[in-house]
């Protein structure tokens, strides 16, 4: 146990005096948050859209306006046939069509709720998602305007007008029900990149100081050596959770739903897969820029193109899609995803944690397994 | 007869690295409290045998046993009964001397009460002082070195593996080296040393010599000294290039040699009276003499000899 801490400590001196390491740990998650950050608040501004407005009133004209007006959206196009609307959304022009119905006045006059149509392409799932948020807003907003506006010219404080109601219809990918997935899906990248990459340079890095020579010929045994080497790297992992959990409250404005407790075990299975696989190949690679290297390609390329974290797994040929599922990210990224995103516990979860357990269990042991004590 | 315990054991102990053998047929014995000098040109094969013996390398064929165990099979049984130091630097160079020593301290599991009191003595006996405090990578060899030793030291090993301690040592750390090495010998320690600095033998009480991968001579060092060359004679001349070109080829005369501003000749063992033979040489050839006498060899004067008689292998030596 002494051994363990000792190797721990050493390991956690090594990451704290090397600029490199530190790198990793503290600047590549800001950045990583950053750069998505950035990319979807690029994509926030000047939604584009189209109206095909059937009421053609006053009351019509100035809730496009209003959606104009609040420089989120940009309006690309006005719908004069039907058959326009399939074409607008097929070829990606706008992101979404808002339908609005001929009786919206009279309805709105008589204190009926109005319902305004939105077809939303969910062809660009998180562009979609954000879309749809923000029309939710605009249409609310839409209405607490008309309703003051009523309130003023009748000078009472009576009847409040029920203003807008929206009906969404999501074209292409109908099941786009967990919205910004983008913050438990970074966590994932995040444990994958340090996990793997710190682990399989932790070894290495010994073997090209020699100093691992010195280490072999102690009585300290390899499993030891794997459990000190390791240690640090949970800790420094699980703060990198909590930053990335904290950042996306604070900058996308996604909290987790479901327990923090849980998602934190969940991480700590996936991280066990994670730091052996950086073990294994620890055992095999000789310098440093050869493990980063490998370990990229293997670890990092699989988990955000493969996963279901950049392109939905429905969407992939059946042979990715069976390819996807002896990766531990995949079944990661669902689970954490949905105890952040629905709130599911585990009595829901269990089967994919249960495989994620098995991946981290068998990782562990193999890994334990295959690194020796030798040069 | 009392029996010495047997610290290390080496039986035809091969090892090669694809064609080139770089420890052939290698046998020999350390007893306990020996500081046992393997000597050798850079290359002959003493790291190599060093780290087979540290169960870091596997041999080709024949076996090494150290404290009753096989140093492969059972390597892990004998690891906290050994300190090495490596021939090239190994310590953390981000952690502080004092760090590195504690590091592997309690690697051999040296609780920490004790830890801090061998660092203390550490501290004082190899004069360490303030580099303890400071991370290693940023000191110069010497002081690595020390730092290497006290390392290899730290849990009190009773069996201890210095690969090449004083290379690269100025000649006052070198001194202390060998001040510290005889203390460990002396607390009943025993002590196996690499070096190609002949003289260093000296300080060993058995010795054993190592040529491209062959061991061509072992004993104590008055022995080697004694058996291995037969007389050795000192020529002062002033056609001292005369004198060499006689004696070189003449009959019972082994090796000559310039060393300084004077001859040694080798003599064989069976000429009675060495020096009267050298004279005969010379005065034979017509060269005057300032004076012969015989000398008493030094370890440099036995390695020279003895590697001499030993063909030099087309293959070149590397240290692996």
């Amino acid at each position: 146990m002494r051994r363990t801490l000792a190797i721990a400590r050493a390991e956690w001196i090594h990451n704290l005096r090397d600029p490199r390491s530190l790198f990793v740990i503290v600047v590549l998650p800001v950045v990583l948050l950053l750069l998505y950050g950035y990319g979807i608040n690029y994509d926030l501004r000047h939604i584009p859209f189209a109206v095909w407005d059937l009421s053609g009133t006053t009351v019509s004209r100035d809730l496009v306006q209003s959606f104009v007006a609040s420089g989120y959206f940009r309006l690309r196009h006005v719908v004069i046939h039907q058959e326009e609307v399939a074409g607008l959304l097929d070829g990606g022009d706008v992101i979404f069509v808002m339908v609005i119905p001929p009786d919206l006045a009279q309805r709105l006059g008589a204190s009926r709720p109005a319902k305004v149509q939105v077809l939303l392409s969910g062809a660009d799932t998180t562009r979609a998602s954000v879309a749809q948020g923000y029309i939710e807003a605009a249409l609310l907003q839409a209405s607490q305007a008309l309703a003051t506006r009523a309130q003023l010219r009748s000078g009472t404080t009576g009847r409040i007008p029920p203003g807008f109601g929206i009906s969404t219809t999501i074209l292409y990918n109908p099941s786009l029900n967990s919205t910004r997935f983008i913050v438990p899906g970074l966590i994932a990248v995040l444990l994958t990149i340090l996990a793997a990459l710190l682990t399989s340079t932790a070894v290495v890095r010994e073997r090209e100081w020699s100093s691992f020579e010195t280490l072999v010929t102690s009585p300290v045994r390899a499993p030891n050596i794997m459990l000190g080497k390791m240690a640090p790297y949970v800790l420094i992992a699980f703060v990198d959770v909590l930053l990335s959990i904290v950042t996306g409250v604070l900058v996308f404005h996604v909290e987790p739903v479901g327990s923090v407790a849980l998602l934190l075990a969940v991480s700590f299975l996936y991280l066990l897969a994670s730091l052996s696989i950086g073990m294994l190949f620890s055992t095999v690679m000789k310098t440093q820029q050869l493990a980063i290297l490998v370990t990229m390609l293997t670890t990092l390329l699989p988990t955000t193109l493969l996963s279901g974290f950049a392109f939905p797994l429905r969407s992939m040929p059946t042979v990715l899609q069976a390819v996807s599922n002896v990766i531990p990210a995949t079944h990661f990224l669902i689970v954490i995803r949905s105890i952040y995103l629905k709130g599911a516990g585990l009595d829901v979860l269990w089967p994919r944690v249960a495989v994620l357990a098995l991946f981290a269990l068998a990782l562990t042991v193999l890994a334990a397994k295959r690194f020796e004590k030798r040069l | 007869m009392i029996a010495i315990p047997l610290a290390v054991e080496v039986d035809h102990l091969v090892r090669r690295f694809g064609d080139f053998v770089a420890v052939d047929d290698v046998s020999f014995t350390v007893n306990q409290g020996e500081v046992f000098g393997f000597l050798g040109p850079n290359g002959s094969g003493k790291s190599t045998t060093i780290r087979i013996l540290c169960g870091l390398l596997a041999p080709s064929g024949g076996h090494a046993v150290v404290a009753g165990l096989d140093v492969w099979r059972q390597a892990e049984g004998i690891r906290a009964q050994m300190g090495y130091m490596p021939q090239f630097f190994s310590l953390y160079g981000d952690l502080t001397g004092a760090e590195n020593i504690e590091f592997y301290a309690a690697m051999y599991s040296v609780p920490p009460a004790e830890i801090r009191r061998r660092l203390d003595f550490l501290a004082e006996r190899l004069e360490l002082g303030s580099v303890l405090n400071r991370l290693t990578r940023t000191l110069s060899t010497g002081w690595r070195q020390r730092l290497a030793l006290a390392t290899a030291i730290a849990h009190q090993p009773p069996l201890v593996f210095l690969d090449e301690p004083t290379s690269g040592v100025d000649p006052v750390t070198r001194r202390l080296f060998w001040d510290v090495i005889a203390d460990l010998a002396h607390d009943g320690a025993t002590v196996f040393v690499t070096t190609h600095v002949m003289d260093e033998a000296e300080h060993c009480t058995h010795l054993a010599m190592m040529h491209y991968g062959k061991l061509i001579a072992q004993g104590p060092p008055e022995q080697m000294r004694r058996d291995l060359v037969s007389s050795l004679v000192q020529v002062q001349s002033e056609r001292i290039w005369d004198a060499l070109q006689a004696l070189q080829g003449a009959p019972q005369i082994h090796e000559v040699a310039l060393f300084g501003e004077a001859l040694h000749a080798e003599v064989a063992a069976e000429v009675a009276d060495p020096e009267e033979r050298v004279r005969q040489v010379l005065a034979s050839a017509h060269v005057p003499v300032a004076s012969v006498q015989r000398v008493a060899p030094t370890m440099e004067d036995v390695f020279v000899s003895l590697a001499r008689r030993y063909e030099r292998p087309t293959t070149a030596g590397r240290d692996a």
